[in-house]
């Protein structure tokens, strides 16, 4: 194919703004595109041209993408595989995950907000958080379902004069999509961090329903405090097997006063014999340091803190209750243990402490006291688990027993 | 260890148990059918109760009434628990040592209730066992035996209920392999077990 006609095309445009290029080089350029990458013509000559506008500093030249790439555009309405271009405020910039990423983060305007990332190769202008920027012929793309803006070598980033104030509109949790959602909502519970690099994780509540969250490790990044109340602001809502969770690093988070309900009803009674009990039940030590509450390992070791010789001792069950139609995990904390037990927490130190088994001693006796017994559990379901908040052993009653012989015998 | 753990928790979240049965002896032992579902290595082995509901895992509760030491160099047990219907076969080798030491440290007559998993064999004589491979085993009281016949009984009927409707995938595969299977009997099993709880 022959490049000397498109070449000329480009050459001409830079001509009139004063700038002179090299021919023979943008040939080059357009050969290697088309014949090595496989990249359309069309597409080539968009691109060598903004490459070149960039390297002039002339965003005007930069020939767009597809239809629509002038035009403005509200963020809630763009959709993966449009070119577009916004305005909006850059509300949270977050750690580049790899050198081939500029920056990333979250632009927000009135209608919603969205993720964001500026290749390294797109030399696009560093964007300051909190300030408004016009974005012209970017790319929506998908990654896990989740929109995403990419700031690429065709795109023209310029900072604009607004300082607007941009209020994001808290949603309910049940509304919640995939990408970036804002919400206000309770802490309800805190679980136990499964990955080093988790500084909390637990679940939010508001009157519609629950959402697991996640906090990852960074500089600054601050635990929240269970049963208070938080407006978030631009949370990342990520799906993973179907299921909803909100990542709370891009996010701005303020405690709000006051109280809001969440939702009620979500009290589950299961009534079955105890299975199972895992290991990691029994007395367990965890971490001292403020707001961490982890388990440690038999060495003292918290995941995040290292070892902890001063640490706390408590009380849990881990295990499966079981109805015969389906097993349950269930989790009971130090109180639903000390009165289905009979052990305290005291007596429980005392047994560790006293004994050539140690703390797998509490473990074999509580084993053996609730292993194949029949419980009726009451508490809250959250991702299989079911977290009891009260249980007792099953008792045994005469009248069910009476029908029971009834339905036996009543039929032929 | 603590990693370990944790990897564990992490999958229990999207794990589906298979849940224990709750069946009588005098069921367990007419099973004639065991199968499995899906191709994998590790898919799990169902027996098929004859009363039409599939049993990877089962609870059962009774006396223990005799244990015995098996094996030279592969040390296992084996013993019988007994309901009111009849006797369970239960067995625990080393490849469950946490079992197999529990039920080392008990000593017959004594209520227990067992976790396991059922397998079906055939005996060179054609006869069928049902043993159970011992997952845990603990010392319980009467009142939970009670407790564990109630609940058996009323399984018994509930799957009887509903191989009279016959629709179930399990009923239809039931009624296949268990052509002359009587629910009357199975009625009258469940009866006779409710009448020696005491009043």
């Amino acid at each position: 194919m022959d490049y000397s006609e498109t070449a000329d095309r480009i050459s001409r445009k830079f001509s009139q703004k004063g700038e002179s290029v090299d021919r023979q080089k943008i040939a080059g350029k357009l050969r290697r595109l088309v014949d090595e990458f496989g990249v359309p013509p069309s597409e080539a000559e968009r691109s060598v041209t903004n490459e070149l506008a960039k390297e002039f500093n002339l965003p005007s030249m930069g020939t767009g993408g597809g239809s629509g790439a002038k035009e403005q555009r509200k963020i809630a309405g763009v959709a993966p595989g449009e070119w577009v271009s916004v305005e909006g405020k850059v509300v949270a910039l977050s750690a580049p995950a790899s050198p081939a990423i500029a920056q990333s983060g979250v632009l927000a305007d009135d209608s919603g907000a969205i993720r964001f990332v500026v290749w390294t190769k797109s030399n696009a202008p560093k964007m300051e958080s909190g300030s408004w920027y016009r974005i012209e012929s970017a790319v929506v793309d998908e990654y896990k379902g989740v929109p995403s803006l990419k700031v690429h070598s065709g795109t023209t980033v310029k900072e604009l004069e607004t300082t607007e104030p941009l209020i994001p509109v808290p949603v309910p949790i049940r509304d919640l999509r995939p990408g970036i959602g804002s919400v206000r909502a309770k802490v309800i519970q805190e679980w136990d961090t499964t990955h080093d690099h988790m500084l909390q994780s637990g679940l939010l509540g508001d009157e519609t329903g629950t959402i697991k969250f996640v906090i990852w490790k960074e500089p600054g990044k601050e635990m929240l405090t269970t049963g208070a109340v938080y407006s978030i602001f631009y949370a990342q809502v990520d799906e993973f097997n179907g299921r909803l969770s909100l990542n709370l690093n891009s996010a701005t988070v303020m405690q709000e006063e006051g109280d809001i309900g969440t939702m009620s009803g979500g009290e589950t009674t299961i009534r079955g014999a105890v299975v199972h009990i895992a290991p990691g039940s029994g007395i367990i030590k965890r971490c001292p340091v403020p707001g961490c509450n982890r388990a440690l390992s038999r060495q003292n070791y918290c995941p995040i803190h290292e070892i902890q010789p001063n640490f706390v001792y408590d009380l849990r069950i881990k295990g499966w209750l079981d109805n015969g139609e389906k097993a349950f995990n269930i989790l009971l904390r130090r109180d639903v243990v000390e009165s289905l037990t009979g052990i305290t927490l005291d007596a429980a130190k005392e047994i560790a402490e006293n004994n050539p088994l140690g703390m797998d001693e509490v473990f074999l006796r509580m084993r053996e006291m609730v292993l194949g017994r029949y419980l009726v559990c009451r508490g809250r379901e959250i991702d299989n688990r079911l977290l009891v908040n009260t249980c007792e052993r099953l008792a045994f009653s005469s009248g069910e027993h009476a029908a029971l012989l009834n339905r036996a015998g009543g039929a032929p | 260890m603590s990693n370990g753990t944790r990897d564990m928790d992490r999958r229990e979240g999207g794990f589906e148990r298979e849940p224990a049965r709750r069946v009588f002896a005098a069921e367990l032992r007419e099973c004639r059918y065991q199968f499995k579902e899906g191709d994998d290595e590790k898919s799990p082995t169902f027996v098929l109760l004859p009363t039409g509901e599939r049993s990877n895992r089962i609870f059962l509760v009774g006396t223990l009434t005799e244990k015995q030491r098996q094996g030279e160099q592969n040390i296992f047990y084996r013993g019988r628990v007994v309901d009111p219907t009849g006797t369970f076969y239960i067995m625990a080798g080393s490849y469950q040592p946490e079992a197999m030491q529990q039920l080392a440290k008990i000593e017959p007559p004594v209520f227990v209730a067992v976790i396991g998993k059922p397998n079906l064999y055939q005996k060179p004589d054609g006869a069928y066992t049902v043993s159970v491979r011992v997952e845990s085993i603990t010392v319980i009281d009467r009142e939970t035996r009670d407790l564990w016949i109630l609940d058996t009984a009323a399984q018994t009927l509930d799957r009887i209920d509903a191989f009279a409707m016959g629709t179930a995938p399990d009923v239809v595969k039931a009624r296949e392999q268990y052509p002359t299977m009587d629910p009357a009997v199975f009625r009258k099993m469940a009866y006779d077990a409710l009448a020696q709880v005491r009043m």
